[in-house]
């Protein structure tokens, strides 16, 4: 009797859950927790950490491929990212340090050397590369959605604040989180008398044939400037380059951003006097390049000549047009306003839950690192996934928790092979949460974001303070292939030039007072103590003299604790004679693992005469729990008396 | 026999006129009759009338009874009267307590004073001689109080300015004292804060707690009324022996001039340990030279002596580019030679103690610190030259790992970095180990080793965190880490018994016979002796499961073997312990014990047979049930540590302690280090405590040696300059040793002999060595 009502009741339901299903596809909103704009090499990036972590996330590219900047950039279709495949080495982690376009997955063979062997490859691999990192990854892209509007919603949802994004169809799609990849696509431009007649990088023909027997004036300095002028060097006439600043060279600043070495054959012919030249006014005027040249007056003025051609070479800017009010980061205030202004975790200021990533987020260290490239930006967008999976689903920041004899060891390993400090120098380090006889080892957490590190981490300070670990180059500009531009004497580590490791020991947080006056060029405020490990020319800091022995005794004076490592004659010694051994005999020889020595090691520990052997005992008085030179520094005491008389 | 006691105590009492009384102290008790025949003296007393002693007056007591021997060297008799026995009208009130202290001087009452006011040597010292010397020491407060004294003294004296913030200090003691010899040659003025200090360029006035000043009034001329005297302050420690050599140098003359080597200049500053800066004069400059001399000397007076060096004099032979050079105190100590630019150069040379010494000694560090002071680092360094036969095992990279692992039936891995001194030192062990292997005829077992420094991934996922790690992989089986001693033996023991099955199943009472007996496995008994045996009525016993669990953990450390069968009750009932029980055998030579088991979790079994193994010479107290507090766990440890401690101590009278391993004494190690842990806070107060002590006696010490050190001299005779060379030879011995077992020794002698120099110093200006009895 009942059950044909039953049978009915579950047909109706059905129905309507039919129904119901139907009318969500058909409507014009669909919503995920996490939406990428754009399936650049940051998108990807992203999307690969969110597939990871199992999260609800779409990838939405309005090109019908990945990368599809690519397939237009650099016109001149070489890649001056390099891509090194040989480095003598076969850590993957080491390695990354000489790949710079691989993208960051747990598969070692996903890389870009998969697709181009070339040092310099061509830019159609690039985007070659990236489809194969969507698939072989399966990330959920989405193409041809072309977003026009980004608006934050107000509604009360359940989810709290999102942002309803619209495709050129009208289609809606609301995300709890909007991750910004939508890179620099705006040509910038300048606006003068004239400027009509010029033409863009973006739009230029590339066939050098076009431009024989041609004067050619391009404005701006950089890669894609000596690129085009690179190009056209064997059919021009005239090359000139104009722009307000002088030009940068990469090799000098240390930032890839400047000219590249490998496109600058224009400075070669300029200085060697073959018509070609650059010209840096320092007037930054919009008037000048135009017609109206002031030869009249100045008969000596480098830009006299006509010119046939006019091209603009002036970078890109981003898009903030498709951001309504109430979803637009506001320009920043480096890098000319071209970019997006963003906090220290890449999240847009006044716009929280929407990140910016990849290129776009390059404001946070224009200029200075190597954010706005592949090589830095995947790294930075892998340490926004740990913020946003704290910050959506308490998951802290993934920490390894190190024993404290093992902490040497450890920093030497990262400083050895990281890539992550490595690229991103001076903007990712390595946090060490001290806790008495153990630490908690965070890596690549970004250094500006530091006074809200508890927040963003998930992790909390103990009264044992923090090290971090970055790599910087040095302050002092030198001469890069001057003589005395390398030190090589330990003691004068802090003068390092190239790129090096340096520990910052603070006891507590600094504060984001301390964060704004820090010292100029230093990428963290002053710490209680700071240890620079020596630059070196193979970039392997294993040495024992050199670098480990600095660094343990930095160590030392940090933790307050003797870190040397003992034999177990000389443990089963301290344990018999001291209250409290050596840590290293705590932790090894008291747990039945200390370290025997064989003959040969034993007989070579005597001729250096540091066994604690019964007759040539070297200071049975002093205490083992301190070394020699940590005595003389805190004992003020017996210096203060001896000074008395 | 007894005469000989007698010539003994004949020669002390020559020796100590303090003898006769039979008591050190110079404490004198009066009678009422005495008392009033002594008022008569003229001399000065300081007597306490006293009647009950509470713990206070006790201490006061104890303390007037060491000032008596201080107060005696200026002529003050210390004195008590006991109101109980005389009554001395005026002094001996009826109160039961009394707490007054009286000075006379020739029957008047100087002053009196409260015990709390005199509550110590120093105040009471302190306190006396500023009453004495009411007339002579100066107290000022205000700048114009101090501009008067000034302006009586302009051209007349030198001043000696005193700062203590309270009365009764140590400071005010040296500074009284000081005042006591060289009262009549300085005019001494004494402040307790406020605005003079300021007058003397003080910033801080609340945290200076004692200072000294001198006031060179005697060189200014009397007709600049209004300017101050110029003022060299002592920058050190207000003690006696600081303030004696700071006097001597205010007397030395500002710049001496000199035509010899500057290792042959002897002046008064190296005597009292200053550092001399000798600056370099050419005759057409002299004038100059001096001038800057002076300024020089101005700055610097008071830490350094200056010498001006004419150096056309033949006898100085002094490099032609240094216009400079110093000496620091201390025999033998070397002339450097140095070119100086400015005078602020030369001041920040001196600056704050930091003498040029200890910018030398920066430097000698920086060479140090190049040498590896880590002995496995250094002995490893050392053997850089030597190449390690890598051959012997096999180098897994990421490729290999997985396959190598999953294909031979036992692989040991080392996980090692290359910049890990540890790890390389290890590495030569671990190669020793596959040629014992090889040896052994053991093939099953692959000897590995993976560079983590380039297979970071593998490492990465094998989760390594520490370097050196060594693991056993077996296929299908979860790793199993090692965890003993990182050496050749160890490692081949726990290779050799983890190719054994654990737990060994026993079938029959001959196989736990010759299991026990190390007959079963003869090769493993000779590198590991101790087996344990579980014994279970039946194999449905539910303590089984729980032993094999524990077993398969022990795998590596020890044989374990698994009897469970109706047979096993005759051996419970031979051992008398009731089933489930372990018997551990130590070999054929070794006894057997049995432990009963009380079966909870697998790894608190493992822990229970690793106490077991240990305990080689004496039996288990008790064993312990589940889920014991640690508080007993801890007491019952003590007690078993008690024990084992014995055994080790009195040990030898079994062959078999002499083979004791270093695993067994090392585990005792740990457990008396939890056991210290224990104790930490007790010991913390106990050496708190024993501090304090050793403070209170090294006080006493001091007064009783200073005092010592005055009569011996006082006895000893006139020889001046004979005392001078004693006070600086033993200072001399103490400032070059840097030994700190002497250092609390040695100073009170410097400080003693110094008195001396005080003492004769008072004696050789007015030969009457009390003015104030004299008057």
């Amino acid at each position: 009797m009942d059950s044909p009502i039953l049978l009915l009741l579950a047909l109706l339901v059905a129905l309507v859950q039919c129904f119901s299903d139907d009318y969500h596809s058909h409507n014009s909103t669909r919503h995920h927790d996490y939406c990428v704009l754009g399936a650049g090499p940051a998108g990807l990036q992203m999307g690969h950490f969110l597939s990871k972590s199992q999260r609800d996330y779409i990838i939405l590219e309005r090109n019908s491929g990945p990368g599809s900047f690519f397939n237009i950039y650099p016109r001149h279709r070489k890649l001056i990212s390099i891509n090194k495949i040989y480095t003598g080495r076969r850590n993957r982690e080491f390695n990354l340090r000489h790949d710079w376009n691989s993208l960051l997955s747990d598969r070692p063979d996903l890389l870009l050397q998969r697709v181009s062997r070339e040092l310099y490859p061509d830019a159609d691999s690039f985007p070659r590369y990236l489809s194969m990192y969507v698939k072989e990854l399966g990330l959920k892209v989405q193409y041809g959605v072309d977003i026009g509007k980004i608006r934050a919603s107000e509604s009360e949802s359940p989810r709290g604040r999102g942002y309803i994004l619209t495709d050129q169809r009208g289609l809606d799609y609301t995300c709890r989180v909007l991750l910004v990849s939508t890179g620099l696509w705006d040509p910038q431009k300048v606006q003068f008398e004239g400027s009509d007649l010029v033409e863009g990088y973006e739009s230029i023909p590339v066939d050098p044939e076009e431009y024989k027997d041609q004067a050619v004036l391009i404005l701006g300095k950089g890669n894609s400037a000596f690129e085009t002028a690179q190009s056209i060097l064997g059919r021009a006439s005239r090359i000139h380059l104009y722009s307000p600043s002088p030009v940068r060279l990469a090799w000098q600043t240390h930032y890839v951003g400047d000219l590249r070495a490998v496109n600058n054959e224009l400075l070669d012919t300029y200085q060697l006097k073959s018509l070609d030249g650059l010209n840096s006014d320092g007037k930054n005027s919009s008037k000048v390049t135009a017609t109206n040249l002031p030869v009249y007056h100045n008969d000596n003025f480098s830009l006299r000549q006509p010119y046939d051609r006019v091209i603009r070479c002036l970078g890109f800017r981003f898009n903030f047009s498709i951001f309504d009010g109430s979803a637009r980061p506001p320009s920043s205030e480096g890098a000319r306003g071209r970019l997006p202004g963003v906090t220290a975790w890449y999240e847009g200021r006044g716009t929280p839950d929407l990140f910016v990533l990849g290129t776009a987020a390059h404001s946070r260290d224009y200029r200075s690192s190597a954010g706005g490239f592949v090589h830095g930006f995947r790294y930075t967008v892998r340490a926004v996934h740990r913020v946003l999976e704290l910050r959506y689903h308490s998951n802290s920041w993934p920490s390894i928790k190190l024993s404290i004899s093992q902490l040497q060891s450890w920093l030497l390993r990262r400083v050895n092979e990281a890539s992550g400090p490595y690229q991103m120098f001076g903007v990712l380090g390595d946090i060490i949460l001290l806790r008495g006889s153990h630490c908690e080892y965070l890596e690549e957490f970004p250094l500006q974001a530091l006074p809200q590190f508890s927040s963003l981490s998930g992790h909390q300070l103990s009264k044992h303070g923090l090290l971090v670990l970055v790599l910087q180059y040095g302050l002092n500009r030198t001469d890069s292939l001057g003589p005395g531009r390398a030190e090589s004497e330990w003691t004068r580590a802090w003068r390092s030039n190239f790129l090096h490791p340096v520990l910052y020991y603070y006891d507590k947080l600094p504060t984001e007072r301390d964060m704004r006056h820090r010292p100029v060029g230093w990428p963290l405020p002053r710490p209680k103590a700071v240890h620079h490990m020596i630059e070196d020319f193979l970039t392997e800091w294993d040495g024992p003299i050199s670098h480990s022995q600095p660094l343990r005794r930095f160590l030392e004076h940090c933790l307050h604790t003797d870190l040397r490592a003992f034999y177990a004659e000389s443990c089963f010694r301290f344990s018999l004679t001291n209250r409290k051994p050596p840590l290293f005999c705590r932790q090894g020889y008291l747990r039945k693992h200390g370290v025997v020595r064989n003959r040969q090691l034993w007989q070579h520990a005597h001729e250096a005469g540091l066994m604690l052997g019964g007759q040539d005992s070297a200071s049975p008085d002093t205490d083992p729990a301190f070394p020699d030179y940590l005595t003389q520094a805190g004992a003020s005491v017996s210096s203060a008396i001896n000074l008395d008389f | 026999m007894a005469w000989f006691i007698c010539v003994i105590i004949l020669l002390l009492c020559s020796k100590s006129e303090q003898c006769t009384t039979g008591n050190a102290s110079k404490l004198i008790e009066h009678t009422a009759a005495h008392f009033f025949e002594k008022m008569q003296s003229g001399k000065m007393y300081f007597i306490y009338f006293g009647k009950q002693v509470n713990p206070t007056i006790g201490l006061f007591i104890e303390q007037l009874e060491k000032s008596a021997d201080v107060l005696e060297d200026y002529g003050i008799s210390v004195a008590k009267v006991n109101c109980t026995n005389e009554h001395i009208a005026k002094y001996c009130t009826g109160e039961k307590l009394m707490k007054k202290v009286y000075l006379f001087r020739g029957g008047n009452v100087l002053k009196s004073f409260d015990t709390d006011t005199v509550f110590d040597v120093n105040a009471i010292v302190a306190h006396v001689l500023f009453t004495v010397l009411f007339d002579e020491v100066r107290y000022v407060h205000t700048i114009a109080e101090l501009q008067s004294v000034e302006r009586a003294a302009k051209g007349k004296a030198d001043i000696v300015l005193g700062h203590v913030q309270v009365l009764g200090l140590p400071e005010h003691r040296a500074l009284m004292e000081t005042a006591f010899v060289y009262g009549v040659k300085y005019q001494f003025v004494l402040t307790t804060g406020g605005p003079v200090l300021t007058n003397m360029g003080v910033d801080d006035i609340s945290s200076l707690t004692a200072g000294l000043w001198f006031l060179h009034c005697k060189g200014a001329s009397q007709s600049q009324h209004s300017d101050p005297c110029p003022h060299t302050a002592l920058r050190r420690a207000l003690t006696t022996l600081h303030i004696y050599t700071f006097l001597q140098l205010m007397e030395a003359p500002l710049v001496s001039e000199a035509s010899v080597e500057p290792s042959e200049v002897n002046m008064v500053h190296s005597h009292l340990q200053v550092p001399l800066l000798f600056l370099f004069s050419q005759p057409h400059t002299v004038a100059l030279d001096r001038v800057t001399a002076q300024t020089l000397a101005w700055r610097l007076r008071g830490q350094v002596g200056l010498v001006l060096i004419h150096r056309e004099s033949p006898d100085v032979k002094i490099p032609l580019e240094y216009n400079a050079a110093y000496r620091l105190p201390g025999e033998g100590s070397e002339v450097k030679y140095l070119i100086l630019n400015n005078l602020e150069e030369v001041i920040d040379l001196f600056r704050d103690e930091s003498t040029p010494e200890e910018e030398e000694e920066d430097d000698d560090n920086w060479a140090t610190l190049d040498v590896l002071d880590d002995e496995v680092a250094e002995s490893v360094y050392r053997d850089r030259g030597q190449s390690l036969d890598m051959d012997a095992v096999t180098e897994l990279t990421a490729d290999t790992f997985h396959s190598t692992v999953a294909e031979s039936d036992y692989t040991v891995v080392l996980f090692y970095v290359k910049w890990d001194a540890v790890s390389m030192a290890f590495m030569q062990s671990y190669i020793e180990v596959s040629e014992s292997l090889e040896d052994a005829d053991v093939s099953d077992v692959e000897l590995a080793v993976l560079d983590c420094g380039e297979w970071t991934d593998v490492c990465s996922a094998q989760k390594i965190r520490s370097f050196p790690t060594v693991r056993l992989y077996r296929p299908q089986e979860p790793s199993q880490p090692y965890q003993g001693m990182l050496g050749t033996e160890s490692v081949n023991r726990f290779i050799m018994l983890s190719r054994l099955v654990s737990p060994v199943l026993l079938s029959s009472p001959d196989e736990v016979t010759s299991f026990l007996e190390g007959d079963l496995y003869q090769r493993h008994a000779a590198i590991a002796p101790v087996t344990v045996l579980g014994l279970f009525s039946s194999t449905a016993d539910a303590g089984v499961p729980v032993f094999k669990e524990a077993a398969k953990a022990l795998r590596g450390e020890t044989m374990v073997g698994l009897f469970a069968d109706r047979q096993a009750e005759i051996w419970a009932v031979e051992y008398s312990v009731t089933l489930p029980a372990i018997l551990v055998s130590r070999g054929p030579t070794g006894q057997t014990e049995a432990h009963s088991l009380n079966l909870c979790m697998p790894d608190q079994l493992v822990t229970h047979i690793q106490r077991a193994l240990l305990d080689t010479f004496s039996i288990q107290p008790s064993i312990e049930k589940c889920g014991q507090r640690a508080g007993q766990q801890a007491a019952s440890e003590k007690r078993m540590i008690a024990k084992k401690a014995a055994t080790v101590i009195n040990g030898g009278h079994s062959a078999h302690l002499m083979k004791v391993h270093m695993d067994q004494i090392q585990t005792l190690k740990t457990e008396i280090e939890s056991l210290k842990a224990h104790q930490q806070k007790e010991k913390h107060y106990l050496r708190a405590e024993i501090r304090a002590t050793a403070d209170a006696l090294v006080q006493s010490q001091l007064a009783l040696m200073e005092s010592r050190a005055v009569n011996d001299t006082v006895e000893e005779g006139e020889e001046r300059d004979g005392v001078t060379i004693h006070a600086r030879h033993t200072c001399e011995l103490w400032n070059s040793t840097s030994d700190r077992q002497t250092q609390h020794t040695i100073p009170f002698k410097c400080l003693g002999s110094l008195r001396n120099v005080l003492v004769f110093e008072r004696k050789a200006i007015f030969l009457c060595p009390f003015k104030m009895a004299s008057n």
